[in-house]
């Protein structure tokens, strides 16, 4: 565990006893509520999690090096934010990863591009996310996201050259 | 079948997995491992998020919840949700919930979708990582990109006034209280403690009842007492039976 998570275990621990200390009852009836919304959701996410796995063991990250290497930055670019969208790879990885690309030459552009859309951009979730919050609500938020993600990295390109 | 339907996604996983671990034993194990480290970062921050959400379900009243974070909270409600998403840890899927008891609770859908993309994006630890592989620069200048573009996204979604609908909120509603005529006498609330809660000088009910006659907590002859015992007939029943 990380020291944020600590952090946030610490915290929420912290809520619920002072939550407990100061309506029982009324915790009672919101765990009631709570798990009932839980338990709707973790079979789909257990079922994401293993289609994650999936992902990973027919798209390695290794593979992504030809998609960020490409010449053309335009459609690389496009291509990285698809391919970010689509996968999920823990942002401890891609960070290293994008890293090694920018240290040997390439550009940035399509790198920030993967790292934003990977963590903003859910294809993955998007059925439980259009579950929980709406087919109109989940298609917009992940539509701009793909947008503003290509947004990000052209700045980042021009910003930062 | 019911239960299928009901669980599309983690059935065609599982038959997925059946399939390749008949034809291809070894992928099929592979991506089992590849799985363990999300299922047991799941198992670290569920419980962290089911007792925050019902901390912040007692803890924090709804008209403070509406006030900061609800339509017109303005941009100190944008900066408080910023704040909040990108000091919470966990995958974006553990936002759903909290993000969803705040919604319920009255935060704007602005506020929500600065919320969840701050908590997917933004988070500090990352930050720390990003700098350290990538330079400062480039992790300050991505910071400070998207969160422009966040709060943009927020502003705009709320523009195009896109709604928050989720799927258990269809069930329809058979029983309600008008609340323009409820004034607040609360006999309703002393027929029926367990259906009508008093808040605020107004009588309400909890949850969505679709069926009435069926109801487990009050039987039905109570709710008609109440209907008729309710002296400015606030309560209504949509498809009324004809005999009882």
């Amino acid at each position: 565990m990380d020291f944020f998570t600590d952090g946030f275990w610490v915290i929420s621990v912290m809520f619920f006893t002072i939550a407990l200390k100061k309506d029982k009852n009324k915790v009672k009836e919101s765990i009631k509520k709570t798990r009932g919304m839980m338990t709707n959701m973790i079979g789909d996410i257990i079922g994401i999690i293993f289609l994650i796995g999936l992902l990973l063991t027919f798209i390695p990250p290794e593979t992504l090096k030809s998609v960020l290497g490409s010449n053309n930055i335009l459609i690389s670019s496009l291509i990285a934010a698809l391919v970010g969208g689509v996968t999920i790879i823990p942002a401890f990885v891609a960070f290293p990863l994008v890293g090694s690309f920018v240290d040997a030459g390439a550009s940035i552009v399509p790198g920030v591009a993967f790292l934003t859309t990977l963590t903003m951009v859910g294809f993955v979730t998007f059925p439980l996310e259009k579950k929980e919050f709406g087919i109109k609500f989940a298609i917009y938020r992940n539509a701009l996201s793909f947008v503003f993600a290509l947004f990000i990295a052209l700045m980042m390109g021009v910003v930062l050259t | 079948m019911k239960l299928i339907k009901k669980n599309k996604i983690p059935f065609l996983v599982l038959l997925t997995y059946s399939a390749l671990l008949i034809f291809k034993t070894e992928i099929a194990f592979k991506a089992f491992d590849n799985s363990s480290y999300y299922l047991f970062e799941m198992f670290q921050i569920l419980p962290v998020i089911f007792m925050l959400a019902v901390a912040i379900d007692v803890l924090i009243p709804k008209e403070w919840i509406m006030k900061r974070l609800g339509n017109n909270s303005g941009i100190s409600g944008g900066v408080l949700a910023l704040i909040f998403g990108s000091i919470s840890a966990g995958p974006i899927y553990a936002a759903f919930p909290i993000t969803k008891m705040l919604h319920k609770k009255g935060a704007s859908v602005n506020n929500i979708v600065i919320i969840l993309s701050a908590w997917a994006v933004i988070k500090v630890p990352m930050l720390a990582n990003e700098a350290k592989f990538l330079g400062i620069d480039f992790m300050i200048v991505r910071w400070v990109l998207t969160v422009i573009s966040i709060l943009f996204m927020g502003w705009f979604m709320n523009k195009l006034k896109i709604e928050i609908k989720g799927n258990e909120e269809k069930v329809e509603n058979n029983l309600y209280i008008n609340e323009d005529y409820c004034i607040g006498c609360g006999v309703c609330h002393n027929i029926a403690p367990k259906l009508y809660h008093m808040k605020d000088g107004k009588a309400y009910i909890e949850k969505p009842i679709s069926d009435i006659y069926n109801y487990q907590d009050v039987s039905i002859h109570v709710i008609t007492q109440t209907v008729e015992k309710c002296p400015s007939k606030a309560i209504i029943i949509k498809n009324m039976k004809e005999t009882i």
